[in-house]
């Protein structure tokens, strides 16, 4: 389709040309995506290799400080006057040490076992047992996860202290005097102010995020279950096997794919009926000559702003076989006597559609913020050059208020997806997973995979390994989708576009 | 002509007019019936009517003066937790959002676009199973039972939430730091004295999206607090206020506890309300 | 390395050190196991000798109670103190912990958890998976047995995965932990209550409902036992739930009679949360319900003069009349194994496990008591609820060795009886039904 042609369309063509545009584009972004994967798998390979290389290289044409610095951290620094740089770096190799010593050692030392000494009891002579305490696996597992990340960063530490000491070398070679604590402070606010300003947040998600996530993806590859509570193994990829064990129809498998295929019903419904009706709501509210538009938006907001673990259990309690909306629905078309509907666990389909229809009450009042923004930025010249042009309003609704919004919301449509993916509230607190079903594994008709994943960690069933792999799989689906759309969205791509 | 467009408008805006107040009344009824059953004063968990028999403050006066006799249910306390652990908790997160959100945003080096991937998918991750892990680290640092253990669960992720106020930044343009580059300002001096005071729409968006978090989180809270009611959160007290022990004597002060949570967050919401709205909008657009 | 081993050695040593401070010096093995206890030792009534805290002092515990045991405990441990003056006592402090989730707590960190808990007896395996209980102190083993209700010693006896002997994990508190009968009287009469029918068309005729929860597999388990398919204990394998042997018709014919009724009285039989029994009551909406021990006094004071309790009633079976048969529960006392007192955290147990103590809690807090003597007291005699609670855990299964399936495919069981599409006469799917209920307890999916 020429440009010509595509302004020729009208709006709605142009968005379902649009629309259909994106979907085909699907496809060829997926494979771009795998493509970018594989170049960022080669090139990391790459790296490591001359990383090597360099090892070597720097050895051989190093002094003997540089050389020394190879065993221990700074020398080289210390030698070439940098005096507080080799000193910290001399400081790392102390700590890790004394580390490895007291506490990361005897726990990594069974890292591949997990641990084999069980618990036991024995009687003391007045009959009173002694406990014998064993491995813990998880344990185990937690701190010699702890120990890999630190000796990771250790040595990288450890690479820049080399390469540091060989600079320092080069630059005393070529008559250069290193800099002063001063200076490099002064950089530090400026040229490198990046680093100043990300080493604190990212010391606390690499603590308390990136970690217990490593942890985790560990999990996925033991049998940590009630079964197995203190001391348990690695088994391979058997957790995965169980959820893709289709042949054998293995219930397992079959709630894994049942859950899955609602979860993107889910998924998809949630997010386009509260942007639809959300942006339905906000063009209404900022139509000109509709007056309290403030007073209308600030009665919405009060479903945001009071937290969920309320407003949802207040819904759930509204919604039993006894509750408020049966007793309001009752007076109003059964004579006062009440309903009986039974919204949340009976009928699959009556509960997904309430919990989709809930899901609507909390979710359009954010749409209609965002939106209402949106509206009220857009450039009144365009409105009104197309006045001077007499067009009406239905036209000029469709020629610029639509076409505008959808070209500016679409990442944010993404996000909202993926939030709705990983819903846990709305599900958890609100139908609790059911009606119930002989048909799966530890869920109910309206799990989505988050509650499902919840149930097999806290609830009864207390499968972490498998909960784990769960936990994996719905990330890769996460992440390889708005990696896709966020690499090939307009605002990523024209990032400097206001700039 | 002229009159018909007219009375169409009148028609469409009364049309309008009607559709939102139906609207309105479907969002706000569900907060008006637990308003109005958090003075009830009558009956157990439910009552088979709509609108209370009897009024009384008894609920709120329980929940604030009776501390519960032997049990250890004590409002005022949780409430004073959550207030100090959200406060902190948002001054954290704010600083680590905008730190994050103008590195990505206004200044280049080179793992940029690595580093806004990552941070992207991190958030992705459904962690109940990490909230195990987290629990033994805090232990480890003899952390576990203190605010001051929520406080940094709390804002160690807020990092990674930094799209929208990126967004934001995006918006201002680059000239201003050229300018401020050319007068002899580094790096920090542009973000504190020329970024920073441009951004309150983001700042507020940040600080109330944050300040919210810790009212709301029943699950990783309970975990880390364990035996120790004293430490409790608001939101791990009224679930618990849910849960068979306590529902029959409890449920209407639970009711009386929800209300006490919701108006202080509504009203803050509502007065911040303009902010808010620039902020999303704004970062929303491009982020 | 040398470093690392000499840590280890002396870590290890420390370890032998605590083990031994029972004042023994050498932990002796499973020699003394089959004596129940030393010579010098014998204990009774929850007294026992000073000699036995061994050389335990500044002794400070924690102690779990529930809320409402809370004021009742702390007055129990300072009578504790005062029996033996020549301890010296640092602390023992009452912190509430609810029942319900007191396992979750204490395997998510036994080092800040208690030394002394209640539990359940449901979260007995959780416990003992996650090797959180120090088992009963032989010393005290003859005479818990000799006192106690002996289903409620039976319940808390496992098989012990290393040494395969029985042994007794806690100390008997409570042998109420179960659900039975509340009737509004005005509506049915002493006799109605006999009969699950009676009571149905009872409360269908005054117009009111009852409920009982089909949606919770702690109540709708009765469904199948009531059949006969009824759990006993786990296989050999200590993880799949064993069934007695049962006649797959029966069940199935006791299956329909249960739905037949459901649909009988669709309108009449609600399904709901038995914390929604009181309110009923209050509301005037509700004639009878299934509910539990812990909602007895709200029932009362709803209900007032006209509060009937008493054991579940019949349900008529081709022609015959069953007794429901239901789950039930006790409650123990549990010493958590990481206790740095184990001597006197197992003395306090006992303690509060005895006869005294039980009688203050049925006295005091209302909750039925294990010990065979209290039992028989006038007080436990005349009161309503602890009679129909003794009344029907004649007829229940105990509540221990029981997986983690086994709740929600119970709690399915009932649902799906319990939804409007589901057909009574329909044997072949009432079949499947149980079948796959059976199936997923026992996890062969």
């Amino acid at each position: 389709m020429t440009f010509v042609e595509y302004k020729m369309l009208n709006p709605f063509q142009r968005f379902a040309y649009n629309f259909k545009k994106f979907f085909k584009n699907i496809p060829s972004a997926i494979g771009r995506f795998f493509k970018a994967c594989g170049r960022g798998i080669k090139k990391f390979i790459f790296g490591i290799g001359k990383g090597f290389k360099n090892y070597g290289t720097t050895f051989v044409k190093g002094d003997w400080a540089t050389k020394l610095s190879y065993l221990i951290f700074g020398v080289g620094d210390l030698h070439k006057g940098k005096t507080y740089k080799g000193i910290l770096f001399f400081l790392v190799e102390v700590l890790y040490a004394l580390y490895m010593i007291f506490f990361g050692w005897g726990w990594f030392k069974d890292f591949f076992t997990l641990g084999t000494r069980k618990t036991y009891v024995t009687y003391d002579e007045m009959g009173f047992p002694v406990n014998h305490p064993g491995d813990e696996s998880m344990k185990i597992l937690l701190y010699s996860t702890l120990t890999i990340v630190i000796t990771a960063i250790v040595f990288v530490v450890y690479i820049a202290n080399i390469k540091d000491a060989y600079r320092h070398q080069v630059m005393k070679q070529n008559g250069q005097k290193p800099t002063t604590l001063k200076q490099d402070a002064q950089e530090f606010l400026d040229g490198k102010y990046h680093i100043t300003l990300l080493s604190f947040p990212v010391l606390m998600i690499g603590i308390f995020n990136i970690l217990p996530l490593i942890f985790m993806i560990l999990i996925a590859f033991t049998n940590y279950s009630k079964e197995h509570f203190t001391l348990f193994n690695w088994v391979g990829l058997q957790n995965f096997g169980q959820l893709f064990d289709v042949i054998n129809s293995n219930k397992k498998a079959t709630t894994f794919i049942g859950i899955a295929g609602w979860t993107l019903l889910w998924a998809v419904v949630a997010t386009f009926s509260n942007y639809i009706l959300g942006m339905v709501v906000a063009l209404m509210i900022n139509k000109k000559g509709i007056k309290l538009k403030s007073l209308w938006r600030t009665l919405f907001v009060i479903t945001i702003a009071v937290p969920q673990f309320v407003s949802l259990l207040l819904m759930n309690q509204m919604l039993q076989e006894n509750g408020a909306v049966n007793i309001l629905l009752g007076q109003l078309f059964n004579g006062g006597q009440s309903m009986g509907i039974k919204f949340l666990t009976d009928n699959v389909w009556t509960a997904r559609i309430t919990v989709m229809v809930v899901n609507c009450w909390v979710g359009i009042p954010y749409t209609i913020l965002s939106m209402s923004g949106i509206l009220m930025n857009i450039p009144e010249d365009l409105y009104e050059s197309a006045r001077i042009d007499g067009a009406s309003p239905v036209k000029t609704f469709t020629a610029i208020t639509l076409p505008y919004m959808i070209f500016v919301t679409t990442p944010q449509l993404i996000t909202q997806f993926v939030g709705n993916i990983n819903n846990f509230n709305v599900i958890f607190l609100l139908s609790g997973g059911g009606p119930t079903t002989t048909e799966y594994f530890g869920a109910g008709k309206t799990d989505i995979l988050v509650t499902w994943l919840y149930n097999l960690s806290m609830g009864n069933e207390q499968d972490y390994g498998l909960a784990s792999a769960i936990g994996i799989l719905v990330f890769i689906i996460c992440a390889t989708l708005s990696l896709i759309v966020y690499n090939n969205s307009k605002s990523m791509k024209d990032e400097e576009a206001f700039s | 002509m002229i009159k018909s467009y007219k009375a169409r408008r009148i028609i469409s805006n009364t049309l309008i007019y009607i559709i939102l107040a139906v609207m309105c009344i479907i969002w706000v009824s569900p907060f008006a019936y637990l308003l109005l059953h958090s003075f009830r004063g009558e009956g157990y968990v439910t009552v088979n009517y709509l609108i209370p028999h009897e009024f009384t403050f008894d609920n709120y006066i329980k929940l604030f003066m009776g501390a519960g006799g032997d049990a250890s249910i004590n409002f005022p306390r949780w409430f004073l937790n959550t207030l100090v652990v959200a406060i902190f908790s948002c001054i954290i997160s704010t600083i680590s959002v905008l730190a994050v959100s103008y590195t990505l945003s206004r200044l280049r080096f080179g793992a940029r676009k690595k580093l806004m991937n990552v941070g992207m998918i991190l958030g992705m991750f459904p962690g109940f199973m990490t909230m195990i892990a987290m629990y033994y680290l805090l232990d480890a640092m003899h952390l576990t039972r203190t605010l001051v253990a929520l406080v940094i669960c709390y804002s160690c992720g807020a990092g990674l939430g930094f799209q929208i106020s990126k967004g934001f930044f995006d918006t201002i343009p680059r000239a201003l730091d050229e300018a401020a580059t050319i007068d002899g300002a580094n790096k920090n001096q542009i973000f504190w004295k020329i970024i920073l005071p441009m951004s309150k729409p983001i700042v507020v968006y940040t600080v109330l999206t944050s300040f919210i978090g810790p009212w709301c989180d029943f699950i990783l809270a309970k975990i880390i607090m364990g035996d120790d009611r004293a430490n409790y959160t608001v939101a791990i007290g009224l679930q618990a206020m849910t849960t068979p022990e306590f529902i029959q004597a409890y449920y209407k002060q639970y009711l009386a506890g929800s209300v006490c949570v919701a108006v202080p967050i509504t009203i803050l919401f509502l007065k911040m309300q303009k902010y808010y709205v620039e902020g999303v909008t704004a970062g929303g657009v491009k982020g | 390395m040398k470093k690392v081993l000499a840590i280890l050695l002396a870590g290890m040593m420390t370890a032998t050190a605590f083990a031994g401070c029972g004042g023994s010096g050498n932990a002796s093995s499973s020699g003394s196991s089959n004596s129940s206890g030393g010579s010098s030792a014998k204990a009774s009534g929850g007294k026992v000798d000073e000699a036995m805290f061994g050389d335990e002092t500044n002794i400070s515990l924690k102690v779990w109670a529930p809320d409402k045991g809370v004021s009742l405990a702390k007055e129990q441990i300072e009578t504790f103190k005062k029996m033996y003056p020549n301890i010296k006592f640092k602390n023992i402090e009452v912190v509430a912990q609810g029942e319900n989730d007191a396992a979750t707590q204490l395997v998510n960190d036994p080092n800040k958890a208690a030394d002394v808990f209640s539990f359940p007896s449901d979260q007995l395996n959780k416990l003992d998976a996650a090797k959180c209980l120090s088992p009963v102190s032989k010393a005290f083993v003859e005479d818990i047995s000799a006192v106690n209700a002996e289903g409620t010693v039976k319940a808390a006896t496992l098989k012990d995965s290393k040494t395969k002997e029985e042994v007794l994990y806690a100390y008997p508190e409570t042998n109420d932990n179960g659900y039975y009968l509340v009737y509004d009287k005005k509506v049915v009469s002493d006799d109605t209550a006999k009969t699950l029918e009676g009571i149905l068309k009872a409360c269908k005729d005054a117009k009111k409902e009852f409920v009982m929860d089909c949606g919770n597999g702690f109540y709708s388990c009765t469904f199948a036992f009531t059949g006969g398919a009824v759990i006993d204990g786990f296989e050999d394998d200590g993880e799949t739930q064993k069934f007695k042997e049962y006649d797959e018709n029966e069940a199935v014919d006791t299956l329909m009679a249960f739905a037949k009724l459901m649909k009988e009285y669709k309108g009449t039989w609600k399904s709901q949360d038995p914390a929604q029994i009181a309110s009923g009551f209050k509301n005037g909406t509700l004639g009878a319900g299934v509910d539990g021990s812990w909602n007895s006094v709200a029932d009362k004071e709803a209900l007032g003069d006209n509060f009937g309790a008493t054991k579940l009633p019949t349900i008529n079976v081709n022609g015959k009349d069953k007794q429901l048969i239901s789950m039930f529960g006790y409650k123990y006392l549990g010493v958590n194994a990481k206790t740095k007192f184990p001597r006197t955290a197992h003395i306090l147990a006992y303690y509060l496990s005895s006869e005294e103590c039980q009688q203050q809690r049925a006295e005091k807090i209302g909750w039925g008591p294990s010990n065979t003597k209290v039992q028989e007291t006038d007080f436990v005699k005349n009161d309503v609820t602890l009679q129909a609670i003794a009344a029907q855990s004649k007829n229940a299964v105990a509540q221990v060795n029981i997986q983690g399936t086994f709740w929600q495919a119970m709690g399915t069981l009932g649902n799906e009886m319990m939804k409007d599409g589901w057909k009574p006469d329909d044997k072949a799917a009432t079949k499947k039904l149980l079948q796959t209920t059976i199936a997923d307890v026992r996890d062969e999916g």
